[in-house]
This record gives C-alpha cells, sequence and structure tokens, in this order.
C-alpha cells in the first residue's frame, strides 16, 4: 500500500514557490483542468487526478506516471483553474524528478539533449522536399547561415552542468 | 513606422521550416521592420522543462541577454520560444533566488549581463500592434481571394500574465489581419484545439491523430486554407499532413499557409519568393 510522503509535499511547494506558483493544496477538485485537457480523450491524461494525488502527498506515485509526458504543453488547464494552480507546470516538475531518478528519459529527448549538447539547438538542419520532390538543403534557399553558440565545447559543459541543478537550491 | 529587431531563430524553423522563415524575412522589411541577426543564439530550452525547468530557464535568459547586449528587443516566430523568454522574464523578476542564481551563472558561465527589459513579440502582435492592420490593408496589391480558418496554437495565446499577443479563450488578431489582407475567414469551434505537435517528441502516432482531426475539422467546415504562426504546428499540420491523413484515413489535402506568406501574397511577392513551394500540402495548387 502506497502512503504519502511529507517531505516530498515540501519539497514540491518549495519549487512551486520559486517559480511563483500556487501550491496544489488549493484545488477543489472542479476538474476544469481534465474537461479542457488536449492529451485527456486519445491519451486518458487526467490533471485533475494528478491533483489530488499530490495534494494528498503521493508524489513518488505520479513521478512514476506514464501519463505526464502525454501533456502537451497546451496551458489550458492552468488558463481555466480558478484557484490559480498550474497543473501543466506541476506535471514538468513532477517529471524533472523522474529524470533526476536516473531512470532512460521517454522519446526523442535524449537525441535532443545531444544535438542540445553539440550545436547549441534541438536538431541540426534537415533538408527538405519541395512539392515537385527536390531536396533543398537550408544554404541553397537563399537564408543567412545561423551563428550559434560562440564556443561550442565550452556551452557543452555548461549543459551538463545545468542539467543537475535544480529549480529551489537544497536549502531547507 | 520603422522599428529594428533582433530575430531569435530558436530551433526548428531555421532547421525545417524554412518557408516560415523565408516569408518573414521577404515581408517584415517591407513592412517597415528591419531584422537583425546576432551570434551566439542557442535553443530557449522550451522543450526541456519536461526535463528540467532550471535548466530551460537558463537557457531562456542567456538568449535575452545575448540580444540584450546589442540594445535589440527581441522577435520570436515561435510561440513556444516567445512563452519560453517571457516566463523566465517573470520568474527571475519575480523570485530573488533565482534572479541571483542565473544572474550570477550567466556571468560567470559566458560573460553575459541579463537586464530583462527587452520587449519580445511574437508575429502576431508584430504585424497586428506594430505595423497595424490598417498599414498593412495600405500597402495591399494583390487581396487574397480565399476562405481561410486561423490556427493560433497553443502557446501563442496560453497563458494570460506571460504577456501574449491576444485574449486567450477568444483571440481574433489573425482574422483582422486576413481581411485587412483580403481574405475572407470565420470561426470554427476547434479554433482553440491543439494540432499535436510538441506530441511527436513522445507519442508520434497520437501527434499525427491529433493534427489530423485538426485538419478535418478545418475541411470539414468549408475553408480553403488554414493559416498558421507556429513552427511545430507547421511540421505536423503542413510538412507531415500526408502521416496526419493516414491516421484520420482520409485524403486530406488542405492547403497550410505561414501567416507571413499569405502576408507576402497580398503584397504581390510570388509563391517561389515566399517559400510556398517548400509547404507539402497543396497550398501551391490553391493559388492557381
Amino acid at each position: 500500500m502506497s502512503k504519502p510522503v511529507k517531505t516530498d509535499t515540501k519539497e514540491l511547494e518549495r519549487e512551486l514557490r520559486v517559480l511563483g506558483l500556487g501550491s496544489p493544496d488549493l484545488c477543489f477538485q472542479c476538474s476544469r483542468c481534465t474537461s479542457g485537457c488536449e492529451a485527456m480523450k486519445l491519451l486518458e491524461l487526467q490533471p485533475h487526478f494528478v491533483m489530488a494525488s499530490v495534494r494528498s502527498g503521493f508524489i513518488r506515485e505520479m513521478v512514476n506516471s506514464d501519463a505526464l509526458w502525454a501533456c502537451v504543453g497546451c496551458y489550458k488547464c492552468r488558463e481555466r483553474c480558478p484557484q490559480n494552480v498550474s497543473p501543466v507546470e506541476i506535471m514538468y516538475l513532477l517529471k524533472n524528478k523522474y529524470v533526476r531518478s536516473g531512470r532512460s528519459i521517454p522519446g526523442d529527448y535524449q537525441t535532443m539533449l545531444q544535438n542540445l549538447m553539440t550545436c547549441g539547438f534541438i536538431q541540426k538542419n534537415i533538408e527538405v522536399l519541395d512539392n515537385k520532390g527536390n531536396l533543398h538543403e537550408r544554404s541553397e534557399l537563399g537564408l543567412p547561415e545561423i551563428e550559434g553558440v560562440s564556443d561550442v565545447s565550452k556551452f557543452m559543459e555548461l549543459i551538463s552542468r545545468l542539467a543537475i541543478e535544480k529549480i529551489c537550491g537544497e536549502r531547507v | 513606422m520603422n522599428k529594428r529587431i533582433g530575430l531569435y531563430p530558436g530551433c526548428v524553423m531555421p532547421t525545417e521550416q524554412y518557408g516560415y522563415e523565408i516569408s518573414i524575412r521577404q515581408v517584415l522589411p517591407e513592412l517597415g521592420i528591419e531584422l537583425i541577426d546576432v551570434g551566439n543564439t542557442s535553443c530557449c530550452g522550451a522543450p526541456f522543462k519536461n526535463i528540467n525547468i532550471f535548466m530551460q530557464t537558463y537557457l531562456s535568459a542567456r538568449n535575452i541577454a545575448v540580444f540584450e547586449m546589442k540594445g535589440l528587443d527581441i522577435f520570436t516566430p515561435c510561440p513556444q520560444c516567445n512563452l519560453s523568454l517571457q516566463e523566465t522574464k517573470q520568474r527571475i523578476e519575480g523570485s530573488a533566488e533565482l534572479n541571483e542564481r542565473i544572474l550570477t551563472m550567466l556571468e560567470e558561465e559566458e560573460g553575459l549581463k541579463y537586464r530583462g527589459d527587452a520587449k519580445i513579440y511574437q508575429t502576431l502582435d508584430l504585424l497586428h500592434d506594430v505595423v497595424g492592420t490598417a498599414a498593412l490593408a495600405e500597402k495591399v496589391i494583390e487581396p487574397l481571394d480565399l476562405n481561410i480558418a486561423c490556427h493560433y496554437g497553443c502557446q501563442t495565446v496560453r497563458y494570460t500574465g506571460a504577456e501574449r499577443p491576444d485574449i486567450a479563450e477568444h483571440p481574433m488578431k489573425m482574422e483582422r489581419i486576413i481581411t485587412a489582407i483580403g481574405g475572407r475567414t470565420g470561426d470554427y469551434s476547434e479554433k482553440l484545439n491543439c494540432c499535436g505537435g510538441p506530441l511527436i517528441i513522445t507519442h508520434r502516432e497520437s501527434s499525427f491523430t491529433k493534427a489530423g482531426e485538426k485538419i478535418k475539422a478545418v475541411k470539414d467546415r468549408g475553408f480553403d486554407a488554414l493559416s498558421i504562426v507556429c513552427p511545430l504546428g507547421g511540421r505536423v499540420l503542413d510538412s507531415k499532413q500526408d502521416k496526419a491523413s493516414e491516421m484520420v484515413g482520409e485524403k486530406l489535402d488542405l492547403p497550410v499557409f505561414y501567416l507571413t506568406q499569405l502576408v507576402g501574397l497580398s503584397l504581390g511577392k510570388s509563391p517561389g519568393e515566399l517559400g510556398i513551394d517548400l509547404n507539402r500540402s497543396p497550398a501551391g495548387r490553391s493559388l492557381k
């Protein structure tokens, strides 16, 4: 049986304060977040359920929930919450905790992180087809070269350092 | 109206949504907006909110600082980048702890000085508020003869409080721009629905299903084409519309344009000059 963990709740509330966001304690389960959720119909994400669990201290259970990764980041839940709670951002923080636990990151994020480190952007220039089926590179299209980060190897070190930082320092 | 503004390209537009960038570079200078390219930009961090919000905040702050050190306001064609930069400004302003950590790190790691007073624009407010619909209408040579549905994109208008260019639940600026350039437009009940774009990272098929449902709704309501301002939207609604078609079991064939391409057409530019031949949906065909 799962038991609520008070210290997890305290940590989440501290993170929310740093971001200037309200505590999930304020949620009274009106479910407006879920009724507008873009990932509800197709992928069964229910933000009000996540809020209820988090509010009761079942944070570890939510950190381990696959459903959170279905969030599209549409911000309708934040927009429509009558209590100024932001389910979308609470879910980001829960996913951050999952990533910190060292388990494998879902989807293409690992590749995107790799690209971020090696070129400063989430992907390198892609060759595209025009509507006649001919391939084009960026450089042939009359577009200027994008000058990315000045010092790539320093930037790579910086990203590795950033990846282990938390939104609030260790102070309690 | 003349304005100099720094162009912050982000990641998706300059690496694959070339038609958006081509049309932006063609159209905005003609409307009195001089675009300045600066070096040393990077990803804004928006996709990494899922991974590490501190990293996202730092990355957005560093890009703001890069432009501020050149004394420039910022134009972010990508709404995700725009939200990430805007919310970062607010977070740094609202938390002394975050302010100190981020500013110190920027200075020590990259020699960057952050002030947080640059204005950050999107395509929509740049066209509607800075150029203005009346000034835009005066420049029209070829009024648009199409009935256009407007797709704003989630983060273009949400969340209220992060300096969005339009009202979250009832945005109308894109419609007013379409009308100013001679086009017809109208409301549809799926207007605020998500295109599925961000889902491509973790739930590829669902991403295309959402795109397909959106396109189908627009088509079923009799619009000729769809107008967008978001490169992630462009990826699923236009570039990968064939995949979206497969998911909803129907050949969709809906012409999708970037708003800046439509504005360019009305200014008398050719589809080729606006990168419309790079749209994978039948955008070019709809003009003949």
